[in-house]
């Protein structure tokens, strides 16, 4: 087993544990999502994990050591970290910044070998960035620069890579291709272990999901776990709930009415819906309130029809101002 | 550039042999060494004794406290730390202030007494810090700790001043002044002998150096040893601003403002080439602040202080406004 974690309780010394009584283990190439809300203690797990910070009892072992316990050194060549951003950078190059990640393979003078460079420039490539490789840090974007940080832990040649929140900072394609890029080092045989709140993006490309709700943890494959209702559990108390359909949290909110959508035109459909779920109606074919999405004349029409009438509107924001006006 | 720093030290190290109060060309000294006409008995023990021990300070000063000052720099992770900023000066202002203010009166200081009480109160402070460093975790606190030592130091010996005699409160404030001149043969023995292994040890932590300016959890992540990093960074500048402090008096500027002058000239962070860079450049530019300071052509002197500032600080201004990111660390 690569890494285990058992009966292990993380947190501050003089303060009470954040979690406890964690039982886990990852297996070379496991991709895995650690989610939770702010506060849950994810940070506080990856840095266990990483030895960055002591554990409060039980074991972190690393391939059968203590983690704490293996000389830095060789733990360096063993796990490597990426935070979720570095508050003060230097102005160092790209391929300065991914060079770092020799550390613990160099000597004193930190010089870097024929094999050493060529692990740099591999891993530059790998994060596609070779066109910034002279470019100092400070003239990154923040994907660049996470990307460049990933680089320089691959560099780092260890089995298992640790991430805390890579993706906090990032856009949605950016954090896309963080994401894509993490897959691609699991293909290459590294275990990895990321927290995020993207949970969307965590169940659809990491193996399983580690979710620590309320000082304990759970775990298993992503389906499993929402089968079990880890997920409505995770913010039950705050009113959000889980929408297996979209795989999204979405707040619980009003609810206005209920609407019979009909329509020919997708797009056009989606977007009313998301309209709908905007000012609090829920979709129902049983009600007698229905809107039809008409796309036959040049420009496309909404058409609410009750009971006492109908009522024609040429877009969206004219429809929500008469809904919203009629409660 | 590396080339250039090295030329200018040579040439800068000629002239400030060449000029002082009493005129010895190089024909002369071209022409003692060949022999043929030696120089005047005078002429040569003001070489011997004066200028070459003068210009020995100024490059192991010039070397050591902008190296104890990237150091400060990059293990705070702040542009403005320096080899003074945890409080050795202090210390070492304090130990002499003792010596001079203290004993004063009765006119006996010798330059001895003074250093040693400088360094005694030098690595008093750096004991304190070293305690400081291994009880408490977060870095930022050491430095505010190591301000507090420095302004209450300060504050005490103020009040040293203020109930001093005039004659000894002038000699503590010419002390503080910083002199290169004031070091004698065997004092410059002592001083290379605490100074040189140390700068070369200094250079066994590049590597570390290097890894600290992602911050510490990066640097632990990659196998560095935060704990032993800092108490061996703080010890290496305790007794290397320690031991400059003592014989010198506080010399301010340099410590802070050379790395970042090098920075710029090598535009690089990488302390593989700053480190030693650092060493050059400050001796450069100590060795000619302290050839204006003789007032070539005249024969006053100037204290070393005032030329480091008012020759560096326009260096620092026009480096900063003119590119902020390079010197921003």
């Amino acid at each position: 087993m690569l890494l285990s974690l058992e009966n292990l309780s993380i947190g501050y010394a003089g303060t009470p544990p954040i979690v406890t009584g964690i039982n886990l283990q990852v297996k070379p190439g496991e991709m895995i999502a650690l989610i939770g809300r702010n506060g849950s203690g994810k940070s506080t797990l990856i840095r266990s994990v990483a030895g960055i910070i002591p554990t409060l009892s039980g074991n972190c072992c690393l391939e059968g050591t203590r983690v704490r316990s293996i000389e830095m050194r060789t733990r360096a060549r063993m796990i490597s970290f990426v935070a979720s951003q570095v508050s003060q950078l230097p102005p160092i190059t790209v391929r300065e910044l991914v060079s770092l990640g020799r550390i613990p393979y160099t000597g004193w003078r930190g010089r870097l070998g024929k094999g050493d460079r060529e692990m740099v420039e591999r891993a530059i490539r790998a994060v596609r960035m070779e066109g910034l490789i002279d470019r100092t840090l400070d003239h990154l974007s923040d994907g660049e620069r996470q990307r460049a940080m990933i680089a320089r832990a691959f560099v780092q040649d260890t089995p298992l890579m640790v991430l805390d929140e890579p993706t906090a900072f990032l856009d949605l394609p950016n954090r896309y291709e963080l994401v894509q890029l993490l897959t691609e080092f699991r293909q290459a045989g590294k275990a990895i272990l990321y927290s995020t709140h993207d949970l969307e993006t965590a169940m659809t490309s990491s193996d399983r999901l580690w979710v620590i709700h309320q000082g304990s943890m759970e775990e298993g494959v992503p389906e499993d776990l929402g089968i079990k209702g880890v997920y409505d559990r995770l913010f039950a108390s705050t009113g959000i709930s889980f929408d297996v359909e979209q795989r999204k949290f979405r707040p619980a909110g009003i609810t206005r009415g209920t609407i019979h959508l009909t329509g020919e035109n997708a797009v056009l459909l989606a977007w009313t819906r998301n309209a709908l779920e905007r000012l609090g109606y829920q979709r129902s074919e049983t009600t007698d309130t229905i809107l039809e999405v008409n796309d036959s004349g040049t420009e496309p029409a909404w058409i609410l029809t009750r009971k006492d009438g109908s009522a024609r509107f040429k877009n969206i924001e004219t429809l929500a101002r008469f809904l919203i006006q009629e409660n | 550039m590396a080339v250039i720093l090295l030329l200018l030290l040579v040439v800068m190290v000629m002239l400030d042999i060449r000029f002082g109060s009493v005129r010895i060309t190089f024909s002369d000294m071209l022409v003692h060494l060949t022999a043929r006409d030696p120089l005047s008995d005078q002429q040569l023990i003001i070489l011997q004794k004066f200028r070459l021990p003068r210009v020995a300070t100024a490059l192991l000063a010039g070397a050591a406290l902008p190296v104890c000052g990237l150091q400060m720099q990059t293990l705070f992770r702040n542009p403005l730390a320096g080899p003074y900023v945890l409080g050795i000066s202090s210390g070492a202002s304090f130990g002499a202030a003792l010596v001079v203010l203290g004993a004063g009166a009765a006119g006996l200081i010798a330059t001895w007494s003074i250093a040693l009480a400088a360094w005694a109160g030098a690595g008093l402070v750096m004991l304190l810090l070293l305690y400081v460093s291994f009880r408490i975790r977060n870095v930022m606190t050491i430095l505010i700790l190591g301000i507090m030592f420095s302004s209450g130091l300060a504050a005490v010996i103020s009040i040293m001043q203020y109930f001093s005699q005039a004659s000894a409160l002038k000699s503590f404030i010419i002390w503080s002044m910083g002199s290169l001149g004031n070091v004698t043969g065997n004092q410059l023995r002592i001083m290379a002998l605490a100074v040189l292994p140390l700068l070369l040890f200094s250079l066994l932590y590049i590597k570390v150096l290097n890894g600290l300016m992602l911050g510490e959890e990066y640097a632990v992540s990659m196998g560095i040893s935060i704990r032993r990093t800092r108490v061996v960074i703080l010890a290496v500048t305790s007794i290397l601003a320690g031991t400059i402090t003592a014989f010198c008096g506080p010399i301010g500027f340099i410590g802070i403002a050379v790395p970042h002058i090098t920075r710029f000239l090598i535009r690089k962070s990488d302390h593989r080439i700053l480190l030693p860079l650092t060493m050059v450049t400050g001796m450069v530019i100590l060795v000619m602040s302290d050839l204006i300071s003789q007032l070539p052509g005249s024969d006053r002197v100037l204290p070393i202080n005032a030329v480091t500032s008012i020759i560096g600080i326009p260096v620092v201004v026009w480096l900063v406004v003119l590119n902020r990111k390079t010197t921003a660390l």
